[in-house]
């Protein structure tokens, strides 16, 4: 949930509708709540979560009479205010017949799933993906604004590429996955753009505000229909985007007859829906609609026909619904409207009862396959009973719902004269071959003589064949007793969808009508069809055109050709070459140096005119600094390049502290000391570095040319800012507030600690995070005996009787300059640095053992309780009601206590933990 | 002072570069170190070295001609993270020793693409297949 939701944005929240949101939490809570249940629960654990999509239902169940008398309800708190994004919902006749739908079909296949699936000993994770995509199909069916609507629209193609490759460990399931979610995900980039444009056009970010007079004279329509009927086509596996729908089928049964039939592929159709009354303005929006969803009813029909397996056919046929429901869309008639909203709801009853059926017939009898079925119904009855009534719903036979679909669809069709009767012979195949797979899923599989089953059959438990059998009788009673789908569903739908007012009337019996002509022919052909299913199947495999494009062949060359480009490209600039990164670097930036050199007009190339007087220590300091550094760069023997490499940063502490910068010099120093410690430790154990700079000549005179031509550019940066007068008066400010604000004389510590407390809490956490990344690469190998009893090379009896005082006093010393470090040089990083130093020459004399012994809590406690403490000092001034990490101050007689001191001690306790962390895992690894 | 301490900054930055040019990967990790003091004495330098005093302060205020506080305050945190980040690089060269017994700048990536010696359960038949490749085999499965 967005943070912004919680701060005061309350008063915008219409009491109406607080129901509308709660319910889309309801469910998100429920999928965290998944794993946790399934744990000690099992496949029990879908009684309880299947509460939440039931309470949910029942809670839109109560709205139902509110918004069949043509109430809306609206719920809208701030999201990111400064885009005018708001966190819209509304609820009207369309958005609540989806949101019974997912709810309702969701609770069932909650339940279903639980059964099908008790075996997989990931059931928690399959709940948590299911319910997470109901919470997001939800939300994108009641969002109002439309780029809340999109986040959830990329969250259904999220979970679902999570549910599709459930079975991950086969290819064919992470092939399907991928391709729906690239092929949705494509889309979805589309329709992001698409809505964008709508709503910079359309005068409003919410779908209930947009202007449809503004958008159809719009010079970008034609570029936002595109865009959007992109994004919905995608998604609703219009055709030639209809490859990923049936590949999906991957995925488990149980989101097979949600997804696909039900929910997630009529997102889709439920933008175009939701768009209708704004885009249809234009003849392109009906021509696109009927041509394509027409196209898609044809090939999705077709294909259904030839496949073997049960559950393709059933996959193919949603294709072929999915088509018809976008080509009702276009026709925009009163007829094609309510035949629209008949269909959503027949469909998704009847789809969602057949693929859970198979899915039964799957489990009882362990196959699909078409061919080997025959005469389950003496096995499973109950089952057999449901998938009767459902078969005969998607047949569109009467008195069932998918009749009253079929007739009102052909009147739709014909409403729209020549064209629709085009259309309309189209469909009446379509329809036939649609009732001959119904034919294929009841009769082949439940009637005639028995199947050849790899094991007997069996009647499935409850779970499994209740959800089927509810959406059957629903279907029926719908069909049946339409006045009561009419009066509180249907009519509410239709007008959401209509721009104008549309009559809605439904009947089963019109009289002789040119529909119910239609209806028979239908009829006859579908019985012929299945009839003579054989020849019918064996001609249509002829049409090898079809099969080829509309195959998977085109999509896997792309898919191998936007491969092979990726990572050649990648290839390009992954060398894999770290000198060639760096040289491409540098180069770089020399060039852009250059440019600017050549694009000014001279007057900002100054030399500094005037300049401090040169200091004698900082001098030597500079020196030394540059000459150790050079040494480093070409001596090969290992002790040089610590000596030298150590000479510079010692030069470099001797500049700061020249240049009056007492506690940067001390922090230097005590890196520097630090340094050398670790590089002797690691450099032991590897190989001398006999070679310096690169193997050939050439290599070598370049990179020589490029390091001059960076220090050359840097040197002149450097010349040419110090040239200019210090802008601003900041250090001023700093110096001036120090004490009265931050209670503190030493203004390098005050600003550490106060005034830019929030940066140094970020380094901190970059030193703690380095040194839980280093220290298992540190603490790898062999463990050595520097654990157990020191280093060798601190034998000396002498030496380690000096080294216990020499230790304490160092301890001593780090907190004392942690105290005072507030007021004099000193602070949390310079205590920590020196504590650390103390123990470490305790761990190289005395052994590690014995250093953690004096330490008693691990290095790591030490880190966190330091982060932890740093953090928790920015916590009580927001207590106090003011930002994070101000400085609360108290005086018990007189001595400035606050939080920014215990702030220094957080960096004093992280800066210790760290560096121990990590010496403490090199030493133990030490011989 | 201030054209010593640029020629400075410059000098350390050309030998930072310059080693981590090198072949061996330990004089790259030095010259990370290297280049992070010339930066960090850049960042310094352009607070300017006016000051004649430290930057404390008394209860008579600060003292007319203090140093520039700001740029210690950065350049304190740095040198700190530096060191971090240093003994980072540092477990990388380690380990890469270890593990594959090269610290060669320049095959160190290729080396570092195959299986860890220890960690490779088996060997791999198309051990150099790219990511490509591997999804295009998927693709035809």
């Amino acid at each position: 949930m967005p943070t912004a939701a919680s701060k005061g944005d309350d008063e915008h929240v219409h009491e109406a509708g607080e129901g509308v949101l709660t319910s889309i939490g309801l469910i998100a809570l429920a999928m965290l709540a998944a794993p946790l249940l399934t744990r000690p629960l099992d496949d029990r654990a879908g009684w309880i979560l299947a509460l939440a999509p039931l309470s949910v239902f029942a809670y839109f169940v109560t709205l139902v009479p509110e918004v069949a008398q043509g109430g809306v309800i609206t719920q809208s708190v701030t999201w990111v205010g400064a885009l005018g994004i708001e966190l819209a919902f509304r609820l009207d006749g369309l958005s609540l017949l989806f949101a019974l739908l997912i709810s309702g079909i969701g609770t069932l296949i909650v339940l279903y799933a639980g059964a099908y699936l008790s075996d997989h000993h990931h059931l928690g994770r399959f709940y948590a993906y299911l319910l997470g995509f109901m919470a997001a199909m939800l939300g994108l069916v009641l969002a109002d604004d439309l780029i809340v609507m999109f986040v959830f629209w990329e969250l259904t193609s999220v979970t679902s590429f999570l549910l599709i490759s459930f079975q991950h460990d086969q290819a064919e399931s992470r092939r399907s996955a991928l391709q729906a979610l690239l092929i949705t995900g494509g889309g979805g980039l589309a329709l992001l753009a698409g809505l964008i444009l709508l709503g910079n056009v359309g005068g409003s970010w919410q779908f209930s505000g947009l202007s449809p007079a503004l958008i159809a004279d719009h010079a970008l329509y034609p570029a936002i229909l595109a865009l959007v009927l992109l994004g919905a086509f995608t998604k609703s596996a219009q055709v030639p985007f209809h490859l990923w729908l049936p590949n999906a089928m991957a995925a488990p049964t149980p989101v097979s007859a949600y997804l696909h039939s039900a929910t997630m592929v009529k997102a889709g159709v439920y933008l175009l829906a939701r768009l209708n009354p704004s885009l249809s303005g234009s003849m392109s929006w009906s021509t696109i609609l009927i041509t394509v969803g027409a196209t898609t009813a044809l090939v999705g029909a077709v294909l259904a026909i030839r496949q073997t397996d049960l559950k393709r056919v059933l996959a193919y046929t949603t294709v072929t619904v999915l088509g018809q429901l976008t080509m009702l869309l276009g026709t925009n008639t009163p007829y094609g409207l309510q035949a629209f909203a008949i269909y959503l709801v027949a469909h998704a009853f009847y789809k969602a009862a057949l693929f859970m059926a198979v899915g039964s017939i799957d489990h009882a009898t362990g196959t699909r396959q078409i061919s080997r079925l025959g005469g389950l119904l003496r096995y499973m009855p109950l089952t057999g009973f449901a998938v009767a009534l459902a078969a005969f719903s998607n047949a569109g036979l009467p008195p069932f719902f998918g009749f009253i679909a079929k007739e009102f669809k052909y009147a739709g069709l014909i409403e729209l004269g020549m064209a629709g009767w085009v259309t309309t012979l189209v469909m009446i195949l379509t329809n036939a071959l649609l009732l001959t797979a119904a034919g294929l899923v009841f009769v082949r599989a439940f009637l005639g003589k028995e199947g050849r089953y790899p094991h007997t059959p069996h009647e499935v438990s409850l779970p499994m064949w209740i959800g089927p059998m509810l959406l059957a009788v629903g279907g029926f009673v719908f069909g049946a007793f339409n006045n009561l789908a009419e009066v509180w569903l249907i009519d509410a739908a239709v007008q959401a969808v209509s721009g104008t007012a549309v009559p809605v009337n439904l009947y089963l019996w019109g009289g002789i009508t040119p529909a119910l002509v239609a209806s028979l022919l239908t009829v006859a052909l579908g019985v012929f069809f299945y009839l003579r299913r054989t020849r019918v199947r064996r001609r249509l495999s002829l049409w090898r055109v079809l099969w080829r494009t509309s195959g998977d062949m085109i999509w896997d060359r792309l898919l191998k050709r936007v491969f092979l480009f990726a990572g050649g490209v990648a290839d390009r600039f992954q060398h894999g070459s770290l000198r060639q990164h760096i040289s491409a670097l540098v180069v770089a930036i020399v060039g852009f140096a250059l440019i600017g050199v050549f694009a000014s007009t001279g007057e900002d190339l100054a030399w500094p005119e005037v300049t401090n007087p040169v200091n004698l220590a900082a001098l030597v300091g500079c020196v030394l600094a540059v000459a150790g550094a050079a040494a480093a760069a070409v001596m090969p023997g290992r002790v040089a390049l610590i000596a030298t490499l150590g000479a510079s940063g010692l030069g470099l502490a001797l500049f700061f502290l020249a240049a009056r910068a007492p506690d940067v010099a001390i922090t230097q120093l005590m890196v520097e000391t630090l340094t050398v410690i670790f590089l002797a430790l690691v450099l032991r154990n590897l190989p001398p570095t006999r070679m310096v700079g690169s193997r050939k000549p050439a290599a070598k005179r370049f990179h020589a040319l490029i390091a001059g031509a960076i220090g050359l550019v840097v040197s002149a940066m450097m010349l040419m800012t110090v040239s200019q007068p210090l802008p601003g008066d900041i250090a001023r400010w700093y110096l001036d507030n120090s004490l009265p604000g931050g209670h503190g004389a030493n203004v390098v510590n005050v600003i550490l600690v106060d005034f830019r407390a929030l940066d140094t809490l970020g380094e901190i956490l970059v030193v703690g995070l380095a040194a839980l990344a280093a220290a298992p690469l540190l603490g790898s190998g062999k463990p050595g005996k520097v654990a157990a009893e020191g280093s060798s090379d601190f034998g000396s009896v002498l030496l380690r009787h000096g080294i216990r005082p020499l230790s304490a006093l160092l301890a001593l010393i780090s907190l004392m300059l942690l105290w005072r470090g507030h007021n004099l040089p000193g602070g949390g990083f310079i205590g920590g640095l020196v504590a650390a130093t103390s123990a470490v020459l305790l761990a190289l004399a005395f052994g590690v053992n014995r250093a953690r012994a004096v330490l008693r809590v691990p290095p790591t406690t030490v880190l966190a309780v330091g982060l932890a403490l740093a953090a928790s000092a920015g916590v009580i001034g927001l207590l106090q009601g003011q930002a994070f990490l101000t400085g609360g101050w108290l005086f018990p007689g007189g001595l400035p206590l606050g939080t920014p001191l215990l702030f220094d001690v957080g960096v004093f306790f992280t800066v210790l933990g760290g560096v121990l962390l990590m010496l403490f895992r090199l030493l133990e690894r030490e011989d | 002072m201030e054209i010593i301490a640029s020629i400075t900054v410059g000098l350390l930055v050309a030998i930072g570069i310059w080693m981590m040019l090198d072949r061996g990967l330990l004089r790259v990790v030095l010259g990370v170190i290297v280049l992070g003091n010339g930066v960090n004495l850049a960042v310094f330098v352009s607070g300017r070295l006016d000051g004649r005093a430290a930057a404390f302060v008394g209860e008579s205020g600060a003292p007319a001609l203090a140093a520039n506080p700001l740029p210690q305050a950065l350049v304190l945190t740095a040198i700190v993270i530096g060191f971090a980040l240093f003994v980072f690089a540092l477990a990388v060269l380690k380990r890469s020793w270890e593990l594959h017994d090269n610290v060669e700048t320049d095959r160190i990536t290729a080396v570092a693409e195959e299986p860890a010696p220890d960690l490779a359960p088996k060997p791999v038949a198309d051990g150099h297949a790219t990511p490509a490749r591997a999804a295009e085999t998927e693709g035809k499965a």
